[in-house]
């Protein structure tokens, strides 16, 4: 390093790093602080416009900060099943439906109703899958998930959800975002927003597909709305690069990127000297984050060097696009302080027009794709000391009617879209284990006790963060934004 | 008779004498008004009206809430308010934030009712009103403030800026360096740093007004046009896809072209207010016209199977109404859809008064189910300068033909010729494919309009008439009858002297573009939530200005940048920055990271691969596998061939569900829905953006070549070079030392490692000539990225 031994060079950029910190005006160098008062004093302005107002300061607008109360979950692991799994051949078990298999659904329950598909007066339709208990709780669910029946007394099952769309993409928003149309932030968005992340060498906020496409809804379901972009979910993407950009270019080695990146600071921190502008430390400071993460998330996605029992338990196989894969790596984001990671598997719009989304063909090997791997997450994180404050939630957009779709006079059994009713399931952090929560009636038709709208949904996971969700607010355009919109009531019964 | 009645109130408490009660009609100011008071008011004044209702007075209180009537005169058991006191239904019992009415409390309120709820005009005080909010009142000009420093003051603006300084006890910066001028002015009109032959023609011309022939030099610029569409198109949510799940693609370019040209030919803000809100509706409306009104066909539309269509409509109505008031009211009118604007004088009738401008076009949300993607209703066809060009190509291949045919020539011969006028032919078919755009076309009897109670799509209320809110000037009143009325009214009003809001909303979101942050800071909100001006008499002064000169544009830029403020140095002493750390008194000259679009722009130009070719279909420049991947689409991102992967970002391809990552990366949104104001931030992402996205490589080793062509003999002269190129400046001398060792430290590298040192010459640019020495090229293209990374490159300063 021939330059750095002149010593005049040497002093200039001395110098310059000394003025750097001078630079930082008194405000700005407390909202630097990522630990101690510092940290502890922005999260008291977090309703403020202080984020807002700083949009620039990327750096502590992710410093982890204290929340409402003390949440019993630390982060979180959502796994959306997109397309909507029927609740009436998993969990949702109606001898009812038996009895009227074939026969007219009853005209009452379908006068002014408005479908996606079906068409004309539909027919009852038993579920072709078999029900049995488990656990202790007796817990009642489909043989298709054999391996999620030996973890149920983990497992609290929400029977009574309901939401207010029935087309997947505005019921995906109506689920991440709290609002059907696009532009609003997402859960994760909000959460890494209101409590910041651990690690900052790994976005705070991951997110993961698989099943062959992108969930309906697109990247707003995990965009970040109106809220600055350093909360927006960062997709990892299992073919090229996990993060976009996170490799060198082909030709630069990390030692000629380590040197460049030190050229590049140098310079910085001399224009730093002239200007003062603060904003030059921030970007000094990123670029050596991004050199971190470029260490960091390819470590992270290395999932080869896990032991043979770990892939047996998840039926992992590295290098694939697979959600096994993803429920791993899942962990690994856990194990490393991510505080979002949303999970999204696409394939369960089981209509009923051909084999591949049929009830008897497409929705088995639907299950067959991750009842294994979710289930082994379950367990993974449970001998890892994890499960107690990480939440896990299992669950579509919406529910399938009760009835048979028969599109176009379709011979395969199939169930349309169904906003009245679905079943989602969720364990750990602050969830009461080994429960059922609510009732939908019969024909499994509509809630008949202890509904769970959406907006309640949200309520509680932000609850179990220690978040109150009437607070959790943002301005914009002269209205406080919140996930919630202005509904949503925390599902205490479920709270452990 | 009054304090008699009183008295005996008070010896005789109610409970005590019901019989005399019952006899004694209700007294509305005795009995009624201090329960609403001492109850109600709190939550139902003018200020606050919770569920759309104000008791504070009798014309409110008798019209009732976003639920309905609420007092029915002689039905106490039927009103609604009699319903909520008592807690019946499954609603909150009222005051949900008091104790509840007692007994004789509500018997008095139900037997008022009962009386006929009389409420004697004497009582009719309605609280207070607060003096009328500044953005409401009508700007005028004022007068320029004196300034103790008259050589502060190049124009206007700059009397306004120093008379606050001077106040403050602060001063103005000295005048940026004239490298530095140049590339902020340059950056700020056409987005593109300057070329060296306009750096050094700018050093070179000692005249008294060489600053002020640069910037008529860009005004003229037709890449000024390409730069301020682009906050526009923010604005307008321009894309190229519909949205939500299908996403389908859609041609949509010639509004964006249209923009460009309007820009370009300096249209006035008014006409081009008129032409994109209204311009199908004015007389001998020409295609272009009609292009513009594209403006309100940038609503996303819901192809999913199973949608109501119905529904998508009526959300693509309420986002022009709400982006109307955002871009020319500068006013968050969406509160209003549900309930009356809690903190501004809007109510839900306002709402759906301007809604029912909007609600007679004939867009259907959704052709579903097999058929043209890009045939959705309502749209005007347009050739682009493809689809021109090929036909040309076509008609000459035709000619030749013809020609070929007359010398008689055999059939088979001419097989080739024929062969080649199929597959051009195909082509042109492609082209024309791309070659609509989706306008506004009004409905022969216009939809009936009604309040929809809480914003629900099917919750009708009462109906009402086109017309604009009632606490702003009203329509003029040779105004057709309000049965009538049309989007032409409404875009004539919006433009209207008289109207306070436009002008200074319009010049705002110039003063953002220049300064980082306009003199109201949030842009979007100019009501009473909203930031106040930090000069308010300069943001007057600029309105009115403005309109006196005809709502003419680039003079508006033009006076802006020839300003003294803006000619300011960024650079501050570290007091300053303590003082006003975010720049609000404008004591120094502007200094932000540049937008997206122009950070790429800016890689391209400094390295010479930037195409300037303008207009037509949307491009696609290069971009990672499987970004693209959205269910039920057959579309491909397939990068576009030559140069069009290096054209202006503004012509970028924008698909609402999968935006150009670097873009987004970079705080740009996926225009769902107006954007009024991009956040800046600072990641990780960013840096790992422009230091590895081949989008910013490729600059980076274009440069290299560059610099070993052209950029002179030793490495400090060609380091002197490259830097000037990006950073239009001379470098101080320990840049140059820093640099230096950068560069020979990796060239050694590089000759050590000749296959990385090829990957690195070629850089997906293609095989570089071979008189240029690979390992050379991978040192300056290493050289090359740390400059396009540089804080000073990302930033306008």
């Amino acid at each position: 390093m021939a330059w750095a031994t002149r010593p005049c060079f040497l002093k200039a950029i001395m110098i310059n790093r000394g003025e750097s910190l001078k630079a930082l005006t008194r405000r700005q160098l407390f909202q630097r602080c990522t630990t101690g008062m510092g940290a502890i004093a922005l999260a008291s302005l977090l309703n403020d416009d202080v984020l807002a107002a700083t949009p620039t300061g990327a750096m502590d607008a992710l410093s982890a900060r204290q929340p409402h109360f003390p949440g019993k979950a630390k982060r979180i692991i959502y796994m959306h099943m997109a397309g909507a799994p029927s609740q009436l051949d998993l969990f949702d078990y109606k001898p009812k439906l038996v009895e009227f298999n074939g026969k007219d659904v009853p005209a009452e329950l379908i006068k002014n109703e408005r479908f996606a598909f079906i068409k004309g007066t539909p027919k009852c339709l038993a579920t072709p899958h078999t029900f049995s208990k488990h656990g202790q709780s007796g817990a009642e669910i489909s043989n298709l998930l054999p391996h999620l029946s030996t973890m149920v007394d983990d497992v609290c099952f929400v029977k009574s959800m309901h939401t207010d769309h029935f087309n997947h993409a505005p019921a995906q928003l109506f689920v991440h975002t709290g609002s059907q149309l696009q532009g609003r932030p997402s859960m994760g968005s909000w959460l890494t927003y209101g409590l910041g992340t651990p690690n900052k060498d790994l976005p705070g906020f991951v997110v993961l597909t698989s099943g062959g496409v992108a969930p309906d809804g697109g990247t707003a379901l995990w965009g970040n709305g109106f809220l600055p972009s350093v909360y927006q979910g960062t997709q990892f993407r299992s073919q090229g690069d996990p993060v976009l950009f996170v490799s060198n270019p082909n030709g630069i080695s990390p030692q000629v990127r380590r040197e460049s990146l030190d050229a590049l600071g140098d310079l910085n921190r001399l224009h730093l000297a002239q200007s003062h502008d603060p904003e030059i430390a921030t970007r000094i400071a990123q670029y050596e984050l991004a050199y971190r993460m470029q260490t960091t998330v390819p470590e992270l996605m290395e999932i080869a060097k896990e032991p043979k029992e770990i892939h047996e338990m998840y039926g992992t196989e590295p290098g694939k696009t697979s959600f096994a894969n993803n429920c791993l790596l899942a962990r690994r984001l856990v194990e490393r302080g991510v505080r979002f990671i949303q999970l999204y598997h696409w394939g369960w719009d089981t209509h009923g027009t051909g084999t591949g989304d049929d009830l008897t063909t497409g929705l088995p090997r639907r299950c067959h794709e991750t009842d294994q791997a979710s289930t082994a997450l379950l367990k993974d994180l449970k001998q890892r000391g994890l499960l107690e404050d990480t939440l896990v939630v299992w669950g579509g957009e919406f529910g399938r009617t009760p009835m048979n779709e028969a599109r176009g006079g379709s011979k395969f059994l199939g169930r349309d879209h169904h906003p009245h009713c679905f079943t989602i399931w969720m364990a750990g952090g602050g969830i009461k284990p080994g429960i059922s929560h609510g009732s939908t009636d019969e024909l499994g038709y509509h809630v008949a006790e202890q509904g769970v709208h959406v907006h309640d949904l949200q309520a509680t996971i932000l609850h179990c963060m220690g978040l109150d969700h009437t607070k959790l607010t943002y301005r914009f355009q002269g209205r406080d934004f919140r996930l919630t919109d202005v509904h949503g009531k925390v599902v205490e019964k479920i709270l452990a | 008779m009054m304090t008699l009645r009183f008295t005996f109130a008070i010896y005789f408490p109610l409970a005590l004498c019901p019989i005399v009660l019952a006899e004694t009609p209700v007294d509305f100011v005795r009995d009624i008004q201090p329960i609403f008071k001492t109850s109600c008011i709190e939550c139902h004044n003018a200020r606050k009206h919770k569920a759309g209702l104000r008791l504070d007075n009798r014309l409110d209180a008798m019209h009732g809430g976003e639920t309905g009537i609420s007092i029915i005169p002689g039905h106490s058991k039927d009103s609604l308010l009699m319903k909520r006191i008592r807690g019946e239904g499954d609603d909150d019992r009222m005051p949900v934030k008091k104790p509840p009415l007692t007994d004789q409390q509500t018997a008095l309120v139900a037997r008022w009712i009962d009386e006929g709820a009389p409420w004697p005009e004497a009582a009719d005080g309605q609280i207070a009103t607060n003096e009328v909010h500044w953005a409401y009142v009508k700007p005028v000009r004022p007068a320029l403030p004196s300034v103790k420093h008259a050589t502060w003051v190049r124009n206007e603006i700059d009397a306004f800026v120093a008379a606050r300084l001077e106040k403050e006890g602060l001063e103005l910066s000295p005048e940026a360096s004239r490298e530095n001028l140049i590339r902020r002015v340059s950056l700020d009109l056409i987005g593109l740093p300057p070329t060296m032959a306009e750096l050094d023609a700018f050093l070179k011309d000692t005249s008294p007004n060489a600053y002020e022939k640069v910037i008529d030099r860009l005004l003229a610029s037709p890449h000024y046009g390409e730069r301020w569409a682009r906050p526009w198109l923010d604005l307008a949510r321009y894309a190229d896809s519909n949205g939500f799940e299908k996403d389908r693609i859609r041609s949509m370019w010639p509004f964006r072209d249209w923009v460009i040209n309007a820009l370009n030919n300096n249209l006035g803000f008014d006409q081009f207010t008129i032409r994109q809100i209204a311009g199908d509706l004015l007389p001998h409306a020409t295609k272009d016209d009609k292009i513009a009104t594209g403006f309100h066909r940038n609503t996303t539309i819901n192809e999913e199977g199973g949608v109501d269509p119905e529904e998508y409509r009526y959300y693509a109505v309420v986002d022009r109404v709400n982006t109307t008031a955002a871009v020319w009211l500068g006013t968050t009118l969406g509160c209003s859809q549900c309930h009356n604007h809690k903190y501004d004088p809007f109510t839900m009738k306002d709402y759906y008064r301007l809604t029912a401008f909007f609600n007679s076009s004939t867009d259907e949300t959704t052709k579903g189910g097999g058929t043209d993607p890009y045939d959705i209703s309502s749209k005007i066809t347009v050739d682009s300068p493809e689809a021109i060009a090929i036909q040309t190509e076509l008609d000459q291949l035709k000619k030749d033909l013809q020609s070929q045919l007359t010398a008689a020539t055999s059939k088979a011969t001419s097989q080739p010729a024929r062969d080649k006028i199929a597959e051009v032919q195909k082509r042109l078919d492609k082209a024309r494919k791309f070659s609509t755009s989706l306008v506004m076309v009004e409905l022969p009897k216009p939809r009936e309009t009604h309040l929809h109670v809480r914003g629900g799509f099917l919750s009708l209320g009462e109906k009402v008439e086109p017309n604009v809110p009632a606490s702003l000037p009203r329509l003029p009143a040779t105004q057709p009858a309000a049965s009538t009325r049309n989007r032409l009214d409404l875009a004539k009003w919006l433009i209207s002297t008289e109207n306070p809001l436009t002008a200074r909303v319009t010049l705002n979101r110039f003063w953002e573009c220049y300064f980082g942050s306009g003199l109201v800071e949030t842009s979007e909100d100019f009501g009473t939530q909203g930031s106040p001006p930090t000069h308010p008499e300069l943001l007057d002064w600029l309105a009115v200005e403005f309109m006196d000169r005809h709502w003419d544009m680039k003079a508006m830029h033009k006076k802006i940048v020839m300003s003294g403020t803006y000619r300011q140095s960024s650079d501050a002493s570290a007091s300053l920055i303590e003082k006003d750390p975010s720049n609000k008194l404008l004591g120094r000259g502007p200094r932000f990271r540049l937008e997206a679009e122009l950070l790429r722009d800016q890689a391209l130009a400094v390295s010479g691969l930037l195409s300037r070719t303008r207009g037509g279909p949307s491009v696609f420049p290069s971009q990672p596998a499987g970004v693209w991947n959205s269910p039920y689409s057959g579309d491909q991102w397939i990068e576009s061939p030559g140069e069009g992967r290096y054209r202006r970002g503004i012509y970028t391809f924008m698909k609402r569900s999968s935006p150009y990552p670097m873009f987004t990366t970079f705080d740009a949104t996926s225009r769902e829905s107006i954007c009024t104001r991009r956040p800046r931030t600072d990641t990780p992402l960013q840096a790992l953006t422009t230091l590895n996205d081949p989008a910013f490589i490729q600059p980076a080793a274009a440069l290299a070549r560059v610099v070993l062509r052209e950029g002179g003999t030793t490495i400090s002269e060609k380091i002197t070079f490259a830097f000037r190129r990006v950073l239009i400046r001379n470098p101080e001398p320990s840049e140059i030392e820093r640099l230096t060792a950068l560069y020979q430290r990796e060239l050694e590298q590089y000759q050590h490692d000749p296959k990385s040192a090829a990957v690195m010459a070629d850089s997906g640019l293609g095989a570089p000539p071979v008189t240029l020495s690979a390992p050379e090229l991978a040192a300056w293209t290493v050289v090359s990225n740390v400059l396009l990374n540089l804080d000073e490159t990302l930033t306008k300063g």
